[in-house]
């Protein structure tokens, strides 16, 4: 016997929990891009 | 034979003789199709060995295991060769796209729909069919994983949830994935108009330099399995692999995790996916329900990712070619190549393949990623 709610957990929240992960990584890796370009940039001013 | 010994002959049966020309195709495909063959050659010589009788290959004999059985146990059960061909593909893959267009890694998530929307349908034509086909939860993700299009995320989780399937699911993803070419550009086409196709895109990406690419794995890794912790063997190797190329000092490693180790490890995965479809466990009814499974959960995939860049062209100032949507499979290059050459059809000008190269590999992170997520609800 399968249980529904079960499958509905995995696969909204599956595939939300998806989404979600990958999302906040790209937000992550935006910001991480901004700091580092703009250390960068710093760097080359100093120079 | 001569009274000596018992010889094969006997004891093929029809059905060894089906997966015999079953494995001739598999060949047939790798060698002069040039499909996937670095995969189907050995799938196909495994499924080969295994269907001549007698051989012991995949059999316990006088309480020794066969050779193919040895390394589907040591290598298949225990999790390593999935887990290692990961290392090979991060020292094989350029993240450069990705980070410097973030916003694909949220395409190579919204393509892994498909992986769910599979696991659903299945589970309701196992539902529909009780007595034909015996699909629970853990079947269905299985099956759902193949919409992923990635081989070793399919043999893991398959391995984990439903060591049973673990021939079909796998033969089903890495045949589908050669046959990307033929299932995407009619999807493709369906969901998007001629104009959406020509949207031209700049051929060059924002610079990324050298820290970032060295803070992505790390980052990466350390994102992904806290918040999902059992990716960790596959986005743990493949962040590791990345980090052995682009740091720069670890070339020798790099260098051996990208050809010698991996190439390994291929023949290895091959052999011993091949070894496990036997006339007796692929020759079933659900076998053909597991490839026509595949088809949908492939087509739904990039159907979610084309209709995902959709949305995204609705609240961005400069509009993405929808199509990159596409290549959020996993199928490294072959998506983004389908979209490179459907780009220039439409808009000669266009050139989108590093464009699509950042979906397409956040969509190996995005099946790892469900991986996780399957297992760690239902492991």
């Amino acid at each position: 016997m399968i249980d529904w709610g079960l499958v509905a957990k995995v696969a909204g929240a599956g595939f939300g929990v998806t989404i979600l992960v990958l999302t906040l990584l790209a937000i992550i890796v935006w910001l991480v891009s901004l700091v580092t370009r703009e250390s960068e940039s710093q760097g080359e001013e100093k120079k | 034979m001569f009274g000596l010994y018992e010889s094969a002959f006997g004891a093929l049966t029809w059905g060894n003789i089906v997966m015999l020309l079953i494995a001739g195709l598999l060949i047939y495909l790798g060698i002069a199709r040039k499909m996937e063959p670095l995969l189907l050659v050995p799938i196909g010589f495994g499924v080969l060995l295994v269907n001549l009788p007698l051989g012991g290959l995949m059999e316990v004999t006088d309480g020794e295991p066969g050779l193919l059985l040895r390394v589907f146990q040591g290598g298949i059960t225990t999790e390593l060769i999935p887990a290692f061909i990961f290392l090979g593909l991060g020292a094989l893959t350029d993240f450069g796209p990705l980070i410097a267009n973030p916003k694909t890694l949220i395409l190579g998530a919204g393509a892994q729909f498909g992986v769910f929307f599979a696991f659903i349908i299945a589970l309701l034509i196992g539902r529909a069919f009780p007595d034909f086909l015996e699909i629970g939860i853990e079947e269905a993700a299985a099956i759902g994983i193949i919409g992923g299009a990635d081989g070793p995320t399919t043999v893991f989780l398959t391995n984990k949830l439903a060591p049973d399937l673990i021939g079909m699911t796998a033969v089903a993803a890495y045949t589908y994935m050669a046959l990307v070419p033929i299932i995407q550009p009619p999807i493709i086409k369906a969901l998007t108009t001629k104009e959406e196709r020509a949207i031209y895109m700049k051929p060059q990406l924002k610079p990324v330099s050298r820290r970032q690419k060295l803070l992505f794995p790390v980052i990466a890794a350390v994102i992904i399995i806290l918040l999902v912790p059992r990716s960790a063997p596959l986005i743990g190797m493949f962040m590791f692999g990345n980090l052995l190329v682009v740091s720069g000092v670890t070339d020798r490693l790099a260098d051996t995790a990208a050809n010698a180790f991996m190439n390994i490890l291929t023949i290895l995965l091959g052999l011993s996916i091949g070894a496990f479809m036997s006339a007796e466990s692929f020759l079933q009814g659900e076998s053909l329900v597991i490839l026509g499974l595949g088809v949908i959960a492939f087509a739904a995939s990039t159907a979610a990712g084309i209709l995902l860049a959709k949305l995204m062209n609705l609240f961005i100032k400069e509009k993405i070619n929808p199509m990159i949507g596409a290549a959020g499979l996993s199928a490294v290059p072959m998506a983004s190549r389908v979209v490179q050459k459907m780009g220039q059809q439409a808009n000669p000008r266009n050139f989108l393949l590093m464009h699509a190269m950042g979906p397409n590999v956040a969509g190996v992170i995005g099946t790892a990623t469900a991986a996780g997520v399957f297992l760690g609800i239902l492991g």
